[in-house]
């Protein structure tokens, strides 16, 4: 960022480095798509949309949990989903190489998906 | 060679005043930058060859100082990097078309900049103190359920990592309308995205009237002495990236 442009700066030295990482990670993942990698842009695509599903079921569970609508036999079992649930997305997760960060598609001016 | 679209002018100048005057501006890694006109807006563009260049940050960066140095004489919209299309007939063609949104775009953003806001947070601190004050709403194993499994226990962790969650959002919902409130006589448009990290909580721009630049430094400078817990980044001012409601098909 140009120095010009700051007018006021209390953030501490490391905290300002992840502010530049979070400019710089919308401006790659907007311009680095390439025939190359379109596998990967693919799988990094599809992987999003499952994690968007994944945590939208997650939310709906723990609705429901909190709602006391649930047995307790169907909580358990509600448990055990979502927990492998998660466990197979970070498997997926590490098939690709992706992090977190990667699974929110910047969506321009609607903002980050998650 | 396509044309690559740098940013749509407003101008009272005449054509050859305006051509004369981003003749000084160098376009993208060196290229000749030119404007074409349609009644009283006009684009500035300038020749890309996409082979010739690989896109990068560089080149973004580099488009980044064509508008900027575009602005400093000029009321402009600024068009989103990698905007290329084939010919200057299609470019005048697209003024053209779009002449009515791409007036009322420059209406709203006539003399104004944009300012960007980020505000940080300690987050194991912060989130420690919503904790400590939500003391009354702890979530226990045996609201939900009786048995404690290794599936229960999950949930549970679940549930209180949600209301966490909540609680901080809701937080930061509060901080946004304080500004809000803060700046009320400035009156800036304004755009907020919350929680965009755990540190990051909120990254905001405005679009400010010029003659309240200086007005909103100070609010500014003012809020964030109030807010000791915490870091504030303020930038600009810059072209109104933010604010052009604009599509193009």
């Amino acid at each position: 960022m140009n120095e010009n442009k700051i007018l006021l700066n209390s953030v501490p030295i490391d905290e300002f480095e992840e502010v530049i990482e979070t400019v710089e990670n919308t401006v790659s993942s907007r311009i680095n798509a390439t025939p190359d990698n379109a596998d990967h842009g693919l799988a990094q695509l599809v992987l999003t949309l499952i994690e968007l599903i994944r945590k939208l079921v997650e939310k709906q569970a723990i609705r429901r949990v909190e709602g006391g609508s649930l047995s307790e036999d169907e909580i358990e079992r509600l448990g055990e989903t979502l927990m492998k649930l998660e466990m197979k997305m970070e498997e997926l997760k590490e098939i690709f190489n992706l992090t977190d960060e990667d699974l929110n598609i910047n969506l321009g001016p609607l903002g980050d998906l998650m | 060679m396509e044309k690559i679209i740098y940013a749509i002018i407003a101008s009272n100048r005449s054509h050859a005043e305006l051509s004369g005057l981003v003749k000084g501006i160098q376009g993208i890694s060196g290229s000749d930058l030119y404007v074409l006109t349609f009644k009283d807006i006009s684009v500035a563009v300038s020749d890309f060859t996409p082979s010739k260049y690989t896109i990068s940050k560089e080149l973004a960066i580099d488009f980044a100082r064509v508008i900027e140095e575009l602005s400093q004489q000029v009321i402009l919209l600024p068009v989103r990097f990698g905007t290329f299309l084939k010919s200057d007939e299609i470019v005048n063609q697209l003024l053209i078309s779009h002449y009515d949104s791409f007036l009322k775009n420059l209406q709203k953003v006539e003399n104004k900049y944009e300012f960007g806001l980020k505000a940080l947070w300690d987050y194991e601190k912060c989130s420690e103190k919503i904790r400590t004050k939500s003391a009354s709403e702890v979530v226990k194993a045996g609201d939900y359920f009786s048995t404690s499994t290794i599936h229960t226990n999950y949930l549970l962790e679940k549930i209180k990592k949600h209301r966490m969650e909540d609680a901080l959002l809701k937080h930061v919902e509060a901080l946004v309308e304080e500004i809000l409130r803060h700046l009320a006589e400035i009156n800036p448009d304004c755009k907020f995205k919350k929680m965009v990290t755990n540190s990051i909580i909120l990254d905001a721009v405005f679009l400010v009237k010029k003659n309240k630049k200086d007005e909103f430094i100070q609010a500014i400078e003012v809020f964030k002495q109030q807010h000791n817990d915490l870091q504030f980044l303020l930038t600009g001012p810059w072209p109104p990236y933010s604010f052009v409601d604009i599509v193009i098909d």
